[in-house]
């Protein structure tokens, strides 16, 4: 043997947690109320994937990234809301954009950028009023194969409804407002790309449209809701309805001072943040599971013991690895959080809370919920095992 | 019982192993890959887009436009056709996105109304009463339709990107009216963009019959009316017998045009009247069919919107019996000998074809234009640089997450068991991978965070064990007692921790998107092969070590 294993977490006295219950269950409907307050009132940070936007990682050509002077150069494009902070290093700059809505602020872009890089005889206007039409000028007549590369110059791509008229200098693009909003998005990255590309390197562009991004926020509210059922439901089929409750309500818990952490910390909450959600939901009632097993097993073991005498068992009883499988995952996480980047910093950090209060929760949600349910561990005993125990 | 039958034992061990050969090959450099046999050297991970850098698109189609569109040509021709019949209408109106509803002048001639309409379609569904009628495409037909305008609109596109040169792109169908780019490596996407955006050109050319020129009887002049384009079938020729003059046209910077390539080089090429009967930005649609009345050969039927319909029928009177070229990005596709004047609207291509060649060609004819306005919803690029600094970002977190959480083991259980959990990491590690190769999935940045989530998670299921065993060996049992019983107790908390994890990586792959996919994918994955490194191969292990060690006291 060339070492010993050291005992991490053994603990000589029993502890009485589920004293503690009322407390705990306080202090944890102030915390969730204050999460859902402050999610309504200070709202989440939501990065682009959810509100729509652009942002664009640019990487200053010689060295430092100059966020002041990007800021006034960006912010006089008339793009609307704009977001900067270094990303990862001194060199690299996140420039974030508010989502692009049709109008006449958009229009205007385009032909600045059409004059920009076709010259400065061309004229972008709305079309007809209540349509997203655009109307082109040229300086001279143009045939369709002109037309298409020059209303690609403003990022309408793919655009085949096209349609030139009179003598050619003018053409139609036939546009609905919500395709217009999507096309708009194109038109702001190009503006900002003009106006930073010859101090910047554009290092990684990403734009949501519109549409997309209330999609995803729609998507991702019914991944929570569906997820958080689909494991109540496998906790009901392998237990009780009781655990399933528990369990849920402890879920709940999970998610939403998960929720809280984003608000008090304003973090970016994209879709990588909705996976770490997702990710908590799953992976904390994994020790609330491992507890109910053993609640479970004491049931049959110890018959004549009390519910919050025989919670208090199991969850000393498996405290120990409670805490050393959190312990793992903890110091793989930390990992994440120092050395993963700056694309997966709100993730890894939304994980780490996770872990914590994962342990929390299966001590003092989970199993304090069961008491509270004033569910009785005979109820629960197989017929025949209470029949033989009466008898 | 720790030891398990033989039998399983083999299992074990043969999955082991075959998973480290289908982890290998990612592990392998290239000049050894290059050695091996394709299909295996193949089989390895793809990086996702943010590790590799390239572009991502998700383009909407305008299904609703395509459908609007087509009612008002269907009002356009039900006007004519009525006329046509002699039926009286007060109004054809263009219910968008439903129906066409005629109002006729006279309720009595409903019925005629409705047989002139049934001899444009047959298959339309008409409903209304009296002197309304309502005409709408079945749901049936609709569906069949926006399903072709995708179809068709992704092989136009993978038509245009193939010309940009760019390697692998990916281009699929996603949900109803969705379609997903991906282009890796591209680091210009304005002009991807543009590519996207230019157009086939397609016209219509007579063939002037007058001018002999194949081959080396090309005359010195021709009439300044005509011009030499070579054909497909010719081109296809000279790529075969002389690539290197094919290679030659391809990369000249600018192209040499078509006159230029037939007198350079001598393929088969045709005279044609450079005047355009029609173009292609008047064509409608092409597809592949079969004839009806001579034994049902394979041929090609297209039409026309009624401008190119009109321009058609004349060029087509007037020239019977003279071929007419159809001319796609400077080759000819196919001259098609004109047999009768085509008036209708729509014609048929004849030829010596197969079932695959006409497919071919209707395409050729269809790429044109897409069928559809696409409109980018979703755009995601990432820079080389960037992908790079991503790749090293996260195999240092996994690395220091490897080593933190294997020190962890070793310092909680000792040299040997914390050894035996950290073995099944290095397998369930190499499982993942070898998953990951099998299926073909890609490697995103969030599925590192979930290969080291899974790192992490791994050694759960030992710990488990781990601690049941320490609990029964308090209990007063001997060492080997403990173990077996350890492992059997433990097993019932593991499935139920990890199928609940697994149930969210589930939804989350089915609710997900691209980076959430990734992460889904390796969390999920590592899931399953947790369970069998975790519990199967450690007891497999462990047995071995029981039999070899024979303790009597358990240094746990």
């Amino acid at each position: 043997m060339l070492w010993k294993p050291v005992r991490l977490f053994t603990f000589k006295r029993k502890f009485d947690f589920l004293r503690y219950r009322k407390a705990a269950l306080v202090i944890s409907s102030l915390i969730n109320v204050a999460a859902l307050v402050g999610a309504f009132t200070v709202g989440l940070n939501f990065g682009i994937d959810f509100r729509g936007g652009i942002a664009i990682q640019a990487k200053a050509r010689d060295g430092v990234a100059q966020l002041d002077a990007l800021r006034a150069t960006v912010g006089n494009l008339n793009v609307g809301e704009v977001a900067l902070q270094e990303f990862g290093d001194p060199s690299t700059a996140l420039i974030r954009v508010q989502r692009q809505d049709a109008g006449p602020q958009c229009v205007a872009g385009a032909q600045r950028i059409l004059q920009k890089r076709a010259g400065p005889d061309w004229r972008v206007a709305p079309g007809a009023a209540g349509t997203g039409d655009v109307l082109f000028t040229a300086p001279s007549a143009l045939d369709s194969t002109g037309w298409r590369d020059a209303v690609s110059r403003v990022g309408l791509t793919v655009q085949e409804r096209l349609l030139p008229r009179g003598a050619n200098t003018t053409a139609k693009v036939d546009m609905t407002v919500d395709q217009q909003a999507e096309w708009c998005q194109q038109v702001a990255i190009k503006l900002v790309e003009d106006a930073i590309g010859d101090r910047y390197e554009i290092a990684g562009t990403e734009s949501v449209g519109p549409k997309i991004g209330a999609e995803l926020m729609e998507t991702g509210i019914w991944a929570v809701l569906a997820t958080m059922a689909a494991i109540a439901l496998y906790v009901w089929f392998r237990f009780e309805w009781q655990f399933a409750v528990a369990a849920l309500v402890a879920m709940l818990h999970d998610v939403l001072s998960t929720i809280g952490l984003f608000v008090l910390l304003q973090l970016d909450f994209n879709l990588a943040a909705l996976a770490a959600v997702l990710t908590i939901a799953g992976y904390s009632i994994n020790d609330t599971v491992v507890v109910f097993d053993r609640v479970r097993e004491n049931m049959r073991r110890y018959k004549k013991l009390g519910l919050v005498d025989l919670l208090n068992l199991s969850l000393n009883e498996t405290l120990a690895r409670t805490l050393m499988t959190s312990a793992t995952v903890f110091v793989a996480i930390l990992a994440l959080v120092l050395f993963g980047g700056p694309v997966l910093a709100s993730f890894s950090v939304a994980m780490l809370w996770g872990v914590i209060v994962g342990v929390y929760s299966t001590v003092w949600i989970a199993c304090a919920a069961l008491v509270y349910m004033n569910f009785r561990p005979e109820q629960l005993r197989p017929k025949e095992e209470a029949e033989k125990a009466e008898a | 019982m720790l030891n398990l039958p033989r039998w399983q034992n083999i299992v074990i061990i043969a999955i082991t192993v075959l998973s480290g050969i289908f982890a290998l090959p990612n592990l392998l450099p290239a000049a050894v890959l290059d050695a091996l046999p394709g299909w295996y050297s193949q089989s390895r991970i793809n990086l996702g887009l943010d590790l590799r850098g390239g572009a991502h698109f998700l383009l909407e189609a305008d299904l609703r436009g395509v459908i609007n569109e087509r009612l008002t040509n269907l009002s356009d021709s039900l006007r004519g056709e009525l006329r046509k019949q002699q039926v009286g209408y007060r109004d054809v109106t263009v219910e968008p996105g439903r129906a066409v509803v005629v109002n006729l002048r006279e309720e009595g001639q409903r019925a005629r109304a409705i047989e002139a309409i049934r001899t444009l379609d047959p298959a339309l569904a008409i409903s209304g009463e009296g002197g309304t009628i309502r005409i709408a495409y079945s749901d049936q037909d609709l569906f069949r339709r926006k399903k072709e305008v995708i179809d068709q609109s992704i092989e136009i596109l993978r038509r245009r990107v193939d010309e940009t040169g760019t390697l692998e792109p990916t281009i699929v169908r996603q949900g109803d009216e969705r379609i997903l780019l991906q282009v890796p490596g591209i680091k210009d996407t304005s002009d991807l963009k543009r590519k996207i955006n230019q157009t086939a050109k397609l016209t219509f050319h007579l063939v002037n019959e007058d001018v002999a020129a194949t081959g080396q009887n090309i005359p010195p002049t021709l009439p300044p009316t005509t011009y030499l384009v070579p054909t497909r079938e010719g081109m296809q020729a000279l790529r075969a017998t002389n690539p290197k003059a094919w290679e030659d046209i391809q990369s000249a910077n600018p192209r040499p045009g078509p006159e230029q390539i037939c007198r350079r080089y001598q393929p088969q090429c045709l005279p044609v009247f450079k005047r355009v009967v029609v173009g292609g930005e008047d064509l409608d649609d092409a597809r592949a069919t079969f004839e009806q009345q001579q034994g049902g050969r394979p041929i090609i039927s297209f039409t026309f919107n009624s401008a190119g319909g009109r321009a058609f029928c004349a060029a087509t009177r007037a020239n019977i019996g003279k071929r007419l070229a159809i001319q796609l990005d400077n080759e000819i596709i196919s001259a098609p000998v004109v047999q009768s004047a085509i008036c209708g609207g729509s014609g048929i291509i004849t030829g010596q074809f197969t079932t695959q060649q006409t497919q071919e060609q209707a395409l050729l004819l269809r790429s044109g234009a897409l069928p559809a306005t696409l409109t980018i919803i979703e755009e995601r690029t990432v820079g080389a640089d960037l992908g790079a600094d991503a790749i090293r970002a996260g195999t240092v977190a996994a690395i220091v997450g490897i080593i933190l959480v294997a020190v962890f083991m070793f310092v909680a259980y000792g040299p040997v068991f914390g050894g035996f959990a950290n073995l099944a990491v290095v397998v369930n590690l190499m499982m993942v991978f070898a998953g990951m190769s099998v299926l073909g999935a890609s490697l995103t940045l969030p599925g590192i965070a979930g290969l080291v989530l899974t790192v992490g998670m791994a050694v759960d299921s030992n710990v488990l064990i781990y601690e049941r065993v320490r609990e029964e060996k308090a209990l007063g049992r001997s060492a080997f007692s403990s173990l077996a019983t350890g492992y059997e107790r433990a097993m019932s908390a593991i499935i139920d921790a990890n199928l609940t994890t697994l149930v969210a990586g589930v939804l989350m792959f089915s609710f997900g998107s691209g980076p959430i996919r990734g992460f889904a994918t390796t969390l999920s994955l590592g899931l399953l092969t947790t369970m069998f490194s975790a519990t199967i191969f450690t007891r497999m292990l462990l047995a071995a070590w029981v039999r070899w060690r024979r303790p009597t006291e358990l240094v746990i």
